[in-house]
């Protein structure tokens, strides 16, 4: 499995640490017992070589003389000497009489030995002839318990240093994930259309500054960008709306002094069709507008419920116009933040939409409901709906779906209701009404 | 009903301002035009005007600034601010410099023709509590309630809230922006026919004990109360 997020990159990390320090505590461990004994076996085979004496079969007269010499000796308290005879009788030395025979050879004596003061040693046990066996042992602890001692100051050194590595590691890991939670929260909030969020920075001079820097710059250049774009707009509306303004007022003087009725009827023809065109621009310069997300400083919080009952009241009479019925289905209260002027002109636009779109006698349900943390506003009719493949595109500006379904209108009604719902931080999707059509805005309820 | 107006228009497209000059001067109106901020600064100074249209986007000294700049000199005829950014954001910025309206380009003569003799009799309000009159018709707007011939006519509320607006400027042409955004409050022309039908609505209403249609009917601008 590929080490992905940072806590499982930090766990392995640890775990790794783990082995190694304990291999390398283990490994010097028994590195220096093997020195030790190493070290007390060269000692006790000199003092062993020193009673055996040179010659063989040694003499016992000579080995007892030299066993009483050594033990005379100060420094030789820690030595323990014993010698044998054939049957096993005890001829001299220092100590008590052991629990066990030893072997031939060098061996290893701990505290199941039972022999006092010692808890771990070396003995070896030679003939030194005339049937005679010596057995020297030495302790391999300076101090008693040397070894428990020993893993103890292990434990505590090696055990300090992997709880440094992880406090240091938490630390680190704290560190890049704040860093890694302040370029989402910034990302999180340019999403949400607040272009002038930054990434913060700590002033010192380090990698994640470096990061946090660059990334502020690419914000700024994309932010220059879009100003840009904002600006081409505005001297759009400026130059273009200026001369159609010109153009209509032109007509419009035509119109009146027109001398014949059907120059009069020609010039009012040519007047709608220049507003069906300032149409579109209101359009393109409103959902420009509303993306811009200027709006947002004027949210306050409002009850889409009674907003959409009030809306669908004023609207019953102008659908009644055209022989439509509007049905609602109101919730009792759905609070959220918004604007509502906007909210209200979705809804307009949402009706307007099914209105148009579909033959006389048709009834439009116009409905808010709560869902979880979630107000759902649908409108839906019963009329031809729109096909699967063709409902992205008729959210698209200018993306009118199919002639069958297309009546005089500019393709910029949902599109503008889209822009409303991503300005309210919400979402806006067409769906199949079985028959018609379903259109639900959903908007974020208000904690 | 109204005395023709003196209006200074400030705009700097030419051909613009010559076409809306035709058009007022078309509805009676005397009209002096100024291209840019400090032109018009120096005619108000110069001259008497009832109104000002003026531009957003000027050369030189733009909107806001003449108006600000007006404003501080007590200057207080009725300004109509003009714009192709039909922003909301700019649409506070300019009334809280001290417009009186503002309006998106492209504006009809009609437009503000209508939107002018309105901000001019609005000046001449007594009390918003009065009682109004047009022709056979008594509106109340206190106690919410009509009466046509003394007749009580029973309306319900957004049909009220249109006739105390039109009562308010009897004889004059509320058009269809202004009806939008006094009776309804919207800031956006919702596409349906919501004010045709309520005109409608209104007229059968006030017509179901029979009399005249008291409402006008001026065609591609707006609608009327009869005086």
């Amino acid at each position: 499995m590929p080490l992905r997020s940072l806590r499982a990159l930090a766990i392995a990390f640890l775990l790794a640490f783990l082995l190694i320090t304990i291999g390398t505590g283990m490994a010097i461990f028994t590195a220096t017992h093997a020195t030790i004994v190493a070290q007390v076996d060269k000692r006790i085979l000199s003092v062993s070589d020193n009673i055996a004496g040179t010659q063989f079969p040694a003499r016992r007269s000579q080995v007892l003389a030299r066993i009483a010499e050594i033990l005379d000796e100060r420094d030789t308290g820690d030595l323990g000497i014993e010698l044998e005879d054939g049957e096993g009788r005890r001829l001299a030395g220092n100590m008590a009489a052991m629990h066990r025979r030893l072997p031939s050879g060098f061996s290893t004596l701990d505290t199941e030995d039972g022999i006092p003061g010692l808890t771990d040693g070396r003995a070896l046990v030679r003939e030194i002839g005339n049937g005679m066996t010596l057995t020297v042992i030495a302790e391999t602890e300076p101090v008693d318990n040397y070894n428990a001692e020993r893993l103890r100051i292990y434990v505590t050194g090696f055990g300090a240093i992997i709880l440094l590595v992880v406090v240091a590691l938490m630390l680190l890991m704290r560190t890049i994930s704040r860093r890694i939670t302040a370029l989402n929260m910034t990302a999180e909030a340019i999403i949400d259309g607040d272009l002038r969020s930054r990434v913060p920075t700590s002033g010192v001079r380090s990698e994640f500054d470096e990061q946090a820097r660059i990334f502020n710059r690419m914000l700024d250049r994309i932010g220059e960008l879009m100003a840009e774009i904002g600006n081409i707009s505005n001297d759009i509306a400026h130059d273009l709306r200026t001369p159609l303004a010109r153009l209509r007022n032109q007509l419009t003087q035509i119109e009146r002094q027109a001398s014949t009725p059907e120059l009069r009827a020609e010039a009012a023809a040519a007047i709608a069709q220049g507003d069906q065109l300032l149409e579109m621009f209101a359009a393109v310069l409103r959902i420009a507008e509303i993306d811009a997300g200027d709006r947002r400083a004027g949210f306050a919080p409002l009850d889409l419920a009674a907003l959409a009952e009030e809306t669908g009241g004023i609207l019953q009479p102008v659908a009644e116009e055209s022989d439509h019925q509007i049905d609602l289905t109101i919730c009792e209260a759905a609070p959220v933040t918004g604007d509502r002027q906007l909210l209200t002109q979705a809804i307009h636009n949402l009706i307007e939409n099914a209105l148009r779109h579909t033959p006389p006698g048709t009834h439009i349900a116009l409905s808010v409901t709560v869902s979880g943390d979630q107000a759902l506003l649908a409108v839906a009719d019963n009329g031809p709906g729109i096909p699967e493949d063709q409902r992205e595109r008729a959210l698209r500006r200018f993306g009118r779906v199919d002639k069958s379904r297309t009546r005089p209108g500019h393709g910029l009604g949902l599109p503008l209701v889209d822009a409303i719902a991503r300005l309210h931080r919400g979402t806006l999707a067409l769906g199949d009404a079985g028959p018609g059509l379903v259109v639900t805005m959903t908007l974020p309820l208000r904690d | 009903m109204d005395g023709d107006l003196k209006i200074l228009l400030v705009e700097d497209d030419a051909a613009l301002a010559a076409s809306l000059v035709d058009e007022l001067q078309a509805f009676g109106h005397a009209v002096e035009v100024a291209r840019d901020g400090p032109e018009a600064l120096a005619r108000v100074g110069n001259g008497y005007f009832d109104a000002i249209i003026l531009d957003r986007l000027l050369p030189l000294l733009d909107g806001i600034s003449v108006l600000e700049r007006l404003r501080r000199e007590q200057v207080t005829i009725p300004i109509i601010m003009l714009t192709a950014l039909a922003r909301a954001t700019e649409k506070v910025e300019g009334l809280s410099a001290g417009a009186d309206d503002y309006v998106a380009k492209p504006v009809t003569a009609a437009e503000l023709d209508a939107r002018l003799r309105a901000l001019l009799r609005g000046r001449q309000w007594t009390r918003a509590s009065e009682t109004l009159r047009a022709g056979d018709i008594t509106v109340s707007p206190t106690k919410f309630r009509a009466w046509r011939s003394g007749k009580a006519v029973d309306l319900p509320k957004v049909e009220m809230d249109l006739l105390i607006e039109l009562a308010r400027n009897v004889d004059s042409v509320m058009t269809r922006a202004m009806l939008l955004e006094r009776v309804w409050g919207y800031d956006f022309d919702p596409k349906t026919n919501i004010v045709e039908t309520y005109i409608r609505r209104l007229r059968v209403k006030l017509m179901a004990d029979g009399g005249e249609d008291p409402i006008t009917t001026v065609r591609g601008v707006g609608y009327a109360l009869k005086g």
